[in-house]
């Protein structure tokens, strides 16, 4: 009997490599013994993905260029006579190849990166919990860099924020031991619209989301950038950030005084006031 | 001088031009070159080169003397350096007042100014031609050969001496794939490093997908004491130029980039000069040589960071972008520079091409050994008698280049050991001195040929203090991109501080040799992968310097401050009091005619004492 996923998986594993086999070759990914097949130059972990492997990753995110920054995705490759330590999240397969995500030497690269992260960042949970996972219990290193408290600079907030937002208000400052994640001359920016993007691509839950009832902004902290609030004309809670709301309007063409109209009120206003409204129609038809 | 304004049409012309300039400045010229590379230009060789152009002009028009400014001799530690011609008088360590009685004696009189040459301190000998002096015997000097004989701002000089025969060989009569096996044949490895086989590099160059192709040349030496690619660009700028105009013809690119040191001015500065008058003569530029291909150079500064040596990350500089490298999985013959094909070699390497063609591969092949052909460019500095920049043929063992260029250890001090291949080298012991220099021999040791280091150190030396030093300046360098580099060498520095200042802990080395087995596997780049070597050398060869350390708290070297006491010899002290008198805590006491004392309690190992002791009384025990 198969289930539905089952019997989708391999609708699309079919259609996907019909679709393909006419220009390209399909190689076969030999992952910790189990064959998938992939499209040339998929990853790695797509391939793992596929054949349901889990490989932890950090930096790794779908939405934005791969960095292989972290290292902490490490498998073993074959290269027939000796194996090879890479990085699953950006080793394009282009030929057939063999690959193994559980033997000794990768397992051990990839506690040996997570100890020094661990290192790095001691007080995240999130990272607690992947270590955990691993079978890290704890790291056998001091802290002894500074640069951002508990920042494993893994640079996905700065790709988000270039590719995905357009803003680019944070980058990397430093290099090195010093290297840091911030705002132009670490000072608040001026580019930041406050929309959290990098708060919520965070792996290990370092920025975070701030707001400030009294003053009605948001602040994306560590980075001490500030947006004012949209606030309800009616009840006066904050709805989402003044500069997200412009951009998201300006993307989606919807910029009409009616649909502004609408985002005057939070939804759970706009709701009571949408159904007072009805009541009010059919109270004329009547 | 000869004035050209033409530019060359056709192959033929160089050589024209080169058998014209042979006959205007034939063997009986008199010339005068004054060595301006680094080590002499410090010294104060630009001074002497004015002075002696002013005796020229002074000297009236009926003689014709040339005096003129060269690259490099190598023999940096008795510069500067004023090579006489006729009869290549070589004088050494000449100062200012000297300059008339050289142009007095040498020039006008054809007399040899003997207190100024060459003495060897073993026979008290003393050599006329640099030919004679031990220093140079040994050498080979194919890349640095022109370096001391030719101007470097001056085109028609690298001409006169052969230069851009190479290319008009190569664009008149051989095809790119030629050119390849000609290099192939050659078996030219490359120079910055890794010891790639060139050819193998341009022809998936050559053969990569697309139609731009770019060039670079990396001349973003950065090693601590090494000079070698500084010397060949500051010194002979053409040989680059027509080595990346031969790569370029092969590989079928037409854009070239040199990527330099902004920290290297005068670097840049000729090479710029030699690529305007390359220009300006039809060297580069749409249609060399009446060829159909075309080439251009242009130069970068880079902006001092160590790891744009690195080649992905001194392509991401090339293109505006911060420099940090970015995995190999795909090569940069594939995907390179702005994604396009791109092939780059370092400096070195390019200005051994033009000497390949001329030569021909196969006679190239005859020098060096089985897997390293040609020869190798070191700079030899450290704790040896003859500092400077050599030229070694490939297979030449340790010791030669050591004891007999360079003169052994100085101050009659032993070797303990010499540290090649830049930061990610290591050190080679003692027993290890009569090991072949090749790209395979010095990575079994564990250490690497790198661009061409080579720090000789004695007794005195701490091997742990000396893998602190790297291990720094690595950390200090690292990009910070991944978490192994960044967060491992500083680890690393961490448990290495700890060591030197006596705080070891039984276990530090094995917490060494895991992070160094961790970076090697999982840093992204070159620099990161081989960060380790300088501890896990030393680790093999002076294991127990570290042990000494742990769990004596005792430098053997005595270096590591802490980690070793002064005291003065009862015997040998003087009792003059100058100890006493500088002792900024007070720590030594005595009388007249009584050998004074410190009292260890009071010490803080300043080592004041033990620098001003006239009598060297002052021991570190």
């Amino acid at each position: 009997m198969h289930t539905l996923r089952d019997l989708l998986g391999k609708m699309s594993v079919c259609s996907g490599v019909k679709s393909i086999r006419k220009d390209y070759p399909v190689p076969t990914v030999t992952i910790d013994g189990c064959k998938v097949r992939v499209k040339k130059d998929a990853t790695i972990l797509d391939a793992a993905r596929r054949a349901g492997i889990w490989i932890p990753t950090l930096c790794y995110h779908p939405s934005v260029p791969c960095d292989a920054s972290c290292r902490i995705c490490m498998v073993e490759l074959d290269r027939g006579e000796w194996r090879q330590l890479v990085t699953a999240c950006n080793y394009p397969v282009r030929r057939d190849i063999t690959v193994y995500t559980s033997s000794e030497r990768a397992q051990q690269a990839r506690r040996g990166v997570m100890e020094l992260l661990l290192a790095k960042a001691p007080e995240s949970q999130e990272l607690k919990e992947l270590a955990k996972r691993m079978g890290v219990k704890e790291t056998r290193y001091p802290k002894v860099t500074e640069s951002q408290r508990n920042c494993i600079l893994c640079g996905l907030c700065v790709q988000i924020c270039e590719h995905i937002i357009g803003k680019a208000a944070i980058g990397f400052a430093g290099r090195g031991v010093d290297k840091a994640v911030a705002a132009p001359f670490r000072q608040p920016s001026e580019d930041c619209i406050g929309c959290g993007a990098c708060a919520a691509i965070c792996p290990v839950g370092t920025i975070k989301v701030r707001f400030h009832e009294e003053e009605k902004e948001i602040e994306i902290s560590p980075f001490k950038s500030r947006a004012k609030m949209l606030v309800c004309q009616e009840c006066g809670s904050l709805i989402a950030s003044t500069p997200v709301n412009e951009q998201a309007l300006t993307k989606a063409n919807l910029n009409s005084e009616e649909f502004r109209e609408r985002l005057r009120l939070c939804p759970k206003c706009r709701r009571l006031k949408t159904v007072a409204q009805l009541g009010a129609v059919t109270f004329r038809k009547k | 001088m000869i004035s050209v304004s033409t530019k060359f049409t056709n192959s033929a012309d160089i050589e024209t031009l080169a058998q014209k300039l042979r006959i205007e400045g034939g063997p009986a010229a008199k010339s005068v070159r004054v060595c301006i590379g680094t080590g002499c230009a410090a010294k104060g060789s630009r001074r002497l080169y004015e002075l002696f152009c002013e005796a020229v002009e002074q000297s009236g028009q009926d003689v014709k003397v040339e005096a003129k400014c060269v690259g490099c001799h190598g023999f940096c530690e008795r510069g500067p350096i004023v090579v006489v011609e006729p009869g290549q008088i070589f004088y050494q360590q000449v100062e200012e007042p000297d300059v008339a009685e050289i142009f007095r004696e040498t020039v006008m009189g054809g007399r040899v100014v003997e207190r100024l040459l060459y003495e060897d301190p073993n026979t008290g000998k003393k050599a006329e031609k640099a030919d004679e002096i031990d220093f140079y015997k040994v050498q080979e000097r194919i890349v640095l050969g022109n370096n001391g004989l030719i101007d470097p701002t001056k085109i028609t000089d690298y001409i006169a001496e052969g230069g851009y025969k190479a290319l008009a060989k190569v664009l008149s009569s051989m095809t790119p794939d030629e050119v390849i096996s000609e290099v192939e044949v050659a078996g030219l490895r490359g120079r910055g490093g890794g010891g790639f086989p060139t050819a193998r590099k341009w022809r998936s160059c050559r053969e990569a997908k697309g139609s731009t192709k770019y060039v670079i040349c990396n001349g973003d030496e950065g090693d601590p004491g090494a000079f070698m690619d500084r010397s060949i660009m500051e010194g002979n700028p053409h040989s680059v130029i027509e080595g990346m105009l031969i790569g370029a013809y092969a590989i079928g690119s037409n854009q070239g980039y040199i990527y330099v040191r902004n920290e290297y001015p005068l670097a840049v500065e000729h090479l710029r000069m030699a690529i305007s008058q390359a220009r300006e003569f039809g060297l580069l530029g749409k249609n060399i040589l009446g060829s159909s291909f075309s080439f251009d150079i242009r130069i970068n500064r880079g902006g001092g960071a160590f790891v744009c040596g690195e080649s992905t990350a001194l392509m991401a500089s090339l293109e505006g972008r911060s420099g940090e490298p970015r995995a190999k999985y795909v090569h940069t013959v594939e995907s390179g520079l702005l994604e396009k094909p791109t092939n780059l070699n370092n400096v070195e390497t390019w200005a051994n091409v033009p000497a390949i063609i001329n030569r021909g591969g196969k006679s190239f092949a005859e020098i060096g050994t089985e897997k390293s052909k040609g020869t190798k460019v070191f700079s030899l500095v450290g704790k040896v008698v003859n500092t400077g920049l050599v030229e070694v043929p490939m297979g030449i063992t340790l010791r030669q280049i050591i004891d007999q260029i360079g003169g052994g250890v100085r101050d009659g001090k032993s070797f303990k050991a010499v540290q090649t291949g830049g930061p990610s080298g290591g050190c080679i012991p003692a027993e290890h001195l009569d090991a072949r220099v090749d790209f395979d021999e010095l990575t079994k040791l564990g250490s690497m040929m790198g661009s061409g280091g080579m720090i000789v150190m004695d007794e005195d030396t701490c091997m742990v203090n000396v893998a602190k030093y790297f291990t720094n300046f690595l950390k200090e360098e690292s990009c910070g991109k991944c978490t192994p580099c960044r967060e491992g060498l500083a680890q690393m520095f961490y448990i290495l501080d700890r060591i030197t200042d006596g705080e070891g802990q039984v276990g530090d080395v094995e917490r060494l040799e895991g992070l160094a087995e961790l970076l090697d596997g999982t840093a992204l780049c070159a620099l990161g992968k081989t960060a380790a070597n300088p501890i896990i050398s030393t680790i093999r060869y002076f294991r127990d310097e570290y042990d000494a350390h742990i769990k004596e708290k005792h430098c053997p070297a005595k270096e590591c401050r802490g980690l070793f006491r002064y005291e003065i010899d009862s015997e040998a002290c003087k009792a003059c009091g100058i100890c006493m008198k500088n002792c900024p805590v007070d720590a030594i006491t005595g009388e007249k005619k009584v050998p004074h004392v410190i009292d260890q309690e009071k010490c803080t190992l300043c080592g004041t004492c033990w620098e001003k002791c006239p009598f060297a009384a002052v021991l570190k025990v």
